[in-house]
């Protein structure tokens, strides 16, 4: 959340006002996400080779909520020395993406390290990619809910701040009401009935 | 008796048997696979047909805490990422945070010597684990007691400047957190002095030896093209042809005044990786010995802005606005200015990345990433197909994944 208090002044390194030097290397611009992939595909035309990398920031109160990031660079594909890679060109794309339609073309097309890349903004962020081959979670587990590089997602998960915590002499987490994980309760209650091979509590699997 | 179903990844189901059609699945806990990574591998015969590699295991939510700690107590988190060389991590950070603040041509030479210095000495350390279970992996166990014995004496220097072993925390926002202590450099010149002795004994072990060889040349062919597809960077894109290094293609901490070369070969291959990182080796010590001797002028290792930098202990004690300053700045941190900023170094790894983003608080907004070690386990998807299983571990142990840093 952005902080009441004001930076202090007087001090030139902390005075967003005064004048910096310019900070960044890269060409930065920014694009819709309408534009995003005929845009990109241009820019992989024009030499830029490697997409370096891809990922998402959440801004939770600015519209467009998110924004998915690529990090292109130019490098000859070919053999190479020091010499011809020279100062590759370095340029970011900023694609804003609204809270309420969080789709974005997949540009694993383009390049296929964006594979695993755009993987993870769908797992963190929720973010999902049109056209990915295999959109799955892939640093959280398959049954996780939630996003939890969102910001409005809490920083010791979900399920441990719905419930209080359990008193120390109540050892058992599941009895408790709060798994040692985003996991429903019921659904870890579930889990363990089938490891013992007994009738799943609630019959039925929730759908 | 019910049974608890195992979900299989949708790619690899095998729709139609035929002939020696198998799955195996290798991890997480195969000790061969350098942490806890999981390949479910097709094969047909010792032949790999399809392979999908499985991460995750080890995710501890790095970039959640980070954010969620002041920007200086961020770096002891994100050190904990690429733990062979934490040095790395806390360097390309300090170095995106150092340009939002606009101080980075205000650090001292000294405080960037020191950390050109350890940032190179970790290199050595890193590839030195890299080395020995490399070597394991194919049988040649010897090479890793030499490799750890190495090791040891740089993470005894690690230790004296910083305090730890692994994760020393030593580097700060504008400089570091003190100055080297007495006895360091005679430690570290007798490192230097026993550096090219120890090199030459691990050649002599496995470079010219026809099992390692047998073993590595013509395995996991790596093609340029590939190779930038998939994004690899560091030794993996270099060891396919491409000079590609960010020391010299964006030149950071002063790394533009020193010789050294970008060892480069062009068949691909693990043997031509396990070269590059051979003569990586010696071209860190060769930046090493340039700084040991910049290293003789004494300087102040912090910037001067009491903004940013606490104010010298000794100063509080006799100093009004010293004692206000140092309040300020361990009980509410450093304040940002917003922005968003990408820098990058070159890690023992490839290129290590960070994307920050302030929005002009005394904590990160966000802290991303760019991760070597996953874009080159993501490279197992390609590089394994037409493999022997055999092989699979010297192209794992070839590409040097940290997963720490895969999965963050």
């Amino acid at each position: 959340m952005p902080s009441s208090q004001t930076p202090p002044i007087g001090s030139t390194a902390l005075d967003p006002t005064a004048a910096r030097p310019p900070i960044d290397d890269a060409i930065i611009e920014r694009v819709e996400p309408s534009a995003l992939h005929a845009r990109l595909s241009a820019l992989r035309a024009e030499g830029y080779t490697m997409l370096l990398d891809l990922g998402g920031v959440d801004y939770l109160e600015r519209s467009p909520r998110f924004d998915v990031v690529y990090h292109l660079l130019k490098l000859p594909s070919k053999i190479a020395t020091v010499a011809e890679v020279g100062h590759p060109e370095r340029r970011r794309v900023l694609c804003g993406v609204p809270a309420d339609r969080t789709v974005l073309p997949t540009v694993s097309d383009l390049w296929k390290s964006a594979d695993w890349a755009e993987r993870e903004v769908f797992d963190l962020f929720g973010i999902t990619f049109e056209g990915h081959a295999d959109l799955r979670r892939i640093q959280m587990p398959a049954d996780w809910e939630g996003y939890p590089l969102r910001k409005d997602y809490p920083l010791r998960g979900p399920a441990r701040e719905r419930t209080p915590r359990p008193a120390f002499a109540n050892k058992s987490n599941v009895r408790a009401g709060t798994p040692p994980s985003g996991r429903t309760a019921q659904a870890l209650q579930r889990q363990i009935a089938l490891a013992r091979g007994q009738q799943p509590p609630g019959g039925e699997e929730p759908k | 008796m019910s049974t608890v179903e195992i979900p299989q990844p949708r790619e690899l189901e095998i729709v139609e048997r035929s002939g020696n059609q198998m799955v195996v699945s290798m991890g997480p806990q195969h000790p061969s696979t350098h942490g806890v990574l999981q390949v479910i591998t097709e094969i047909e015969g010792e032949v790999i047909s399809r392979s999908s590699p499985e991460i995750g295991y080890l995710h501890t939510g790095i970039e959640k805490s980070a954010e969620n700690l002041f920007w200086t107590q961020a770096s002891t988190v994100i050190e904990r990422m690429d733990y062979l060389s934490p040095i790395s991590n806390a360097l390309c950070y300090y170095l995106a945070v150092e340009k939002l603040l606009g101080i980075s041509d205000r650090i001292p030479p000294r405080a960037q010597q020191i950390r050109v210095l350890l940032a190179e000495l970790h290199r050595i350390a890193s590839h030195c684990v890299w080395l020995g279970t490399h070597g394991i992996d194919v049988g040649a166990i010897s090479a890793f007691f030499y490799c750890f014995d190495l090791r040891e004496n740089i993470l005894d220097l690690t230790e004296q400047a910083g305090g730890a072993r692994m994760h020393p925390n030593y580097f700060r926002l504008g400089g570091l957190n003190g100055d080297l202590p007495e006895g360091f450099m005679g430690r570290l010149d007798a490192l230097i002095e026993k550096f090219p002795g120890r090199m030459g004994e691990l050649r002599h072990l496995l470079q010219k030896n026809p099992i390692f060889q047998d073993r590595t040349i013509d395995v996991g062919v790596l093609a340029i093209e590939d190779a930038l597809e998939w994004n690899a960077t560091g030794p993996v894109l270099r060891g396919s042809g491409v000079a590609y290094d960010v020391r010299k293609a964006f030149p950071y901490s002063g790394y533009e005044q020193y010789e050294f070369d970008v060892p480069t070969r062009t068949e691909g291959d693990a043997y031509a990786r396990f070269l590059v990182r051979l003569d990586e080796m010696d071209e860190a010590m060769r930046i090493i010995r340039q700084v040991r001797v910049q290293l003789d002028t004494p300087g102040p290792v912090m910037v001067d802005d009491t903004k940013i930098a606490p104010p010298p202990k000794e100063t509080i004690a006799i100093s009004m606005e010293a004692l206000i300053h140092h309040f300020k700045i361990v009980s509410e941190g450093v304040r940002v200015p917003p922005g968003d900023i990408y820098a990058s170094v070159e890690g023992p790894r490839g290129e290590l990345g960070y994307y920050v983003v302030s929005n002009g608080d005394n904590k990160p907004w966000r802290v991303r990433t760019r991760p070597p070690s996953m874009y080159h386990t993501q490279l197992l998807k390609t590089m394994l197909i037409g493999e022997l299983i055999a092989d699979m571990v010297v192209i794992i142990g070839s590409l040097d994944p940290v997963f720490g840093e895969v999965d963050r």
